[in-house]
């Protein structure tokens, strides 16, 4: 085989190497990194692992909002299931009872921990899969 | 009556655009002389003008609140400062769309008449031109009309702009992004023309080189003040969340980015040349797929804009045929472009095509991420969404390459490859500078994580290198590339403020009553709830608490607040801040619980100025490169 030949192909191989070495590297970091989204009722049907963050959506249940000190309890509801959630912080301003929110955090034994709750640029804001199922009821 | 002329001069600007497009095809193939282009030039420049003019209007209307305007009279409010009336334009979808298009026709004139006269060029790029102008007009006007009006009664009064927009970093954010993001229609316009033309004797770079650094800088801006109004204005005290709107404006940066160092590449050693037009033409499409991104609504974001998916489509479709047809001319032309085509490993454009492939590497990682959850919803029905983890670890790795490139290509040569030994002293130097820093930062901090001090080692790699060269050139009176040395210092000193940030950055949350104070660490020693008032301000009431600190045994005074508007009745959070070198001291104010105490968070951001200023620092060296001639 040509000399050139033979350069060409161990270009070839090592840009194949590295091109499919990033692109395992990319999709490995996709599927740990990524936060399922769930409403309350599907959350309480998915068989989810304690350790599993997840993604919670829903409306603030009327009169659920319980403060003590910095720790905020309440219950979101997709007005078929409920979760109650436990937050410790300050949520942003557009949380308030009969409004949608969404919580980043974990499920564990029928509580969910919630390390975020996302504020919205928009006070009309609902979380999309929740508007869908609204429109259905 | 203004509105009626303002939109009939809009549609008119429509008619004109399409008859130069109608007009100029049939001279499309013509190369030899110019038949008719002043003609069709003149019909250009009115058109252009026909759009300020309107737009002009648009902005007396919004100045002299005529609510009878259904998008004036949904966001913006006779109560307003003329500043911010203005600024309510393009505060959501309608009007900055409008603002969009200007944008468009300014630098698309500007370039166009900056040409020389006889330019073999111009036509095709008049042409490519007019065809993305009149798309986003047609798109403006037949899709999202700023011009309606709310008949037979106009409204007494303005819905007003939501307040957290009220603020004069984020009058600016968008006008600056807008320039950024459309400047480089100018690159992609040329770089068409000249595929299609097929004379590759011409000239292009020179001719689009000093716009697209303009543009560079615009969309630099438009992303530094996006960033920093989120800090301050939010009040969640954070500066970059990933969020699908911020990534959509991060690929064209980075795309433009690539682009630059490639055409400087492409500049000094005639290589390159192929990547560099595609680059010119990737930007610009990156840009349409961000405004798809964006006004479709079609992933959720927190900067929820028009939620059409007639929008969504229209802009789906343009986008995609325009980006199609100039990729189309790209792949037609490639094989006849007779460049050279091979780099001399070792050599500078060597290594300046690795960082170019690492960033088009990070520009597919972001697109992968922005994409994503609608694959896997399109798939299984699962909704995801993916989060700043996925994006700092595609990150970490690929800047600790990037960093190593831009060390090894500064002390490298144009076309010709340079032994290894001789570039080794100036390798070793920064490399155990680092080292030494990376480890110092671990001893004094004693926090570890293995993605930030990747960011800290690759930044200061960066920058003991630029350091170090710059020492060693002033020492032996060699060249100094300043503007490069202060954007790539810029660059270096951005990742190490942004790990630094990361890693020494905490919050706490407190509950205090007024007249309370508490210990916090021994850094903050007293906390003190001194006082709260509630204040009357023109549009809004206020929540204002007096909060005093003894910080580092300073005392510090800060004053939070919370705001109610009137006319929406939405609240918002005002943070305070207490910035000094190293670090922020940042308060905003929670609720009020039951027993009348109230809830505060206090976050102590370091390095966060820092940010910024590495950010005004690439800025400044990308002015020096475009003012000092000698550079490029």
């Amino acid at each position: 085989m040509l000399q050139a030949r033979k350069n060409r192909l161990w270009k070839f191989f090592i840009i194949l190497f590295l091109s499919a070495g990033g692109i395992s590297l990319i999709l490995f970091s996709l599927n740990s990194k990524l936060d399922l989204f769930y409403t309350p009722s599907e959350m309480l049907e998915a068989d989810i692992k304690p350790g599993y963050r997840i993604k919670l959506g829903g409306m603030v249940k009327t009169g659920s909002i319980i403060r003590n000190g910095t720790t905020i309890k309440f219950i979101a509801t997709d007005f078929v299931k409920e979760v109650p959630v436990i937050f410790d912080g300050v949520p942003p301003d557009l949380f308030k009872e009969d409004s949608g929110v969404v919580v980043l955090g974990y499920f564990l034994d029928g509580m969910f921990e919630a390390e975020e709750i996302f504020a919205k640029h928009d006070e009309n804001y609902m979380p999309p899969a929740l508007s869908i199922e609204g429109a259905k009821i | 009556m203004i509105g009626e002329i303002s939109h009939f001069l809009s549609l008119s600007a429509v008619v004109i655009f399409c008859l130069i497009l109608i007009f100029n095809f049939f001279f499309i193939f013509d190369k030899t002389h110019s038949n008719q282009l002043s003609l069709s030039l003149r019909m250009f420049n009115q058109a252009c003008w026909l759009v300020f003019i309107s737009f002009g209007m648009y902005v007396y209307l919004s100045i002299n609140d005529d609510f009878s305007i259904a998008y004036i009279a949904s966001h913006s409010n006779s109560q307003l400062p003329i500043f911010y009336k203005i600024s309510s334009i393009w505060s959501a979808h309608e009007g900055s769309m409008f603002l969009w298009i200007v944008f468009l026709t300014v630098w698309s004139i500007l370039f166009i008449n900056s040409l020389h006269r006889n330019h073999p060029l111009k036509r095709i790029t008049l042409l490519m031109l007019s065809l993305i102008i009149l798309g986003f007009l047609l798109f403006l006007l037949l899709t999202s009309n700023p011009f309606e009006r709310i008949l037979p009664f106009g409204a007494i009064e303005g819905a007003d702009i939501n307040p957290v927009l009220q603020d004069p970093a984020l009058a600016i954010h968008p006008p600056m992004l807008y320039l950024g993001y459309v400047g480089f229609v100018i690159s992609f316009s040329f770089i068409t023309a000249y595929l299609f033309h097929g004379n590759f004797e011409l000239e292009w770079e020179k001719d689009i080189k000093n716009w697209s650094l303009v543009a560079w800088i615009f969309l630099t801006i438009g992303i530094t003040l996006g960033s920093w109004w989120a800090y301050y204005e939010l009040g969640w005290g954070g500066y970059w969340f990933w969020d699908p709107v911020e990534n959509v404006a991060l690929m064209p940066w980075l795309a433009a980015t690539a682009f630059m160092h490639s055409l400087y590449a492409s500049s000094k050693s005639n290589v390159l040349k192929t990547w560099t037009m595609f680059l010119g033409i990737l930007i610009f499409a990156l840009s349409l797929f961000g405004a798809f991104i964006v006004r479709s609504g079609i992933i959720d974001s927190v900067h929820s804009f028009a939620n059409d998916p007639q929008r969504g489509l229209y802009l789906l479709i343009f986008s995609g045929l325009i980006t199609l047809l100039a990729l189309g001319i790209f792949a037609y032309r490639v094989p006849s472009l007779n460049v050279s085509r091979f780099v001399i490993s070792g050599s500078k454009e060597s290594y300046l095509s690795m960082n170019n492939i690492l960033m088009i590497t990070s520009i597919f990682s972001i697109f992968l991420g922005v994409t994503y959850p609608l694959i896997i919803e399109a798939v299984n029905g699962e909704k995801v969404s993916i989060g700043p983890p996925y994006y700092n670890t595609i990150f970490a790795p690929l800047i600790l390459i990037a960093s190593i490139f831009i060390m090894a290509s500064l002390d490298s040569i144009w076309q010709r490859s340079k032994p290894f030994k001789s570039i080794v002293s100036s390798i070793i130097v920064p490399m155990i500078l680092s080292l030494i820093f990376t480890y110092v930062v671990w001893h004094v901090t004693a926090v570890f994580s293995i993605l930030s001090y990747i960011g800290i080692f690759s930044g200061s790699l960066i920058l003991f290198s630029y350091l170090y060269r710059i020492l060693s050139n002033f020492f032996y009176k060699k060249f100094i590339n300043i503007g490069s040395a202060v954007a790539h210092i810029g660059f270096g000193l951005l990742f190490i403020a942004i790990s630094f940030n990361s890693i020494l950055s905490y919050e706490k949350n407190l509950n205090l009553a007024p007249g309370e104070t508490i210990l916090i660490d021994e850094s903050i020693e007293e906390f003190s709830f001194d006082d709260i008032k509630v204040l009357k301000a023109s549009n809004h009431d206020v929540i204002s608490v007096e909060v005093s600190l003894l910080q580092d045994g300073n005392n510090i005074f800060l004053n939070p607040q919370k705001r109610k508007y009137a006319t929406r009745g939405q609240i918002t959070t005002e943070s305070s801040i207490h910035a000094s070198i190293l670090k922020d001291t940042y308060l905003t104010i929670g609720d009020q619980l039951e027993n009348g105490s109230w809830t505060f968070a206090l976050k102590i951001n370091y390095f966060i100025k820092w940010i910024w200023f590495s950010a005004s620092l690439m800025v400044m060296g990308m002015l020096i490169t475009i003012f000092k001639k000698k550079a490029i």
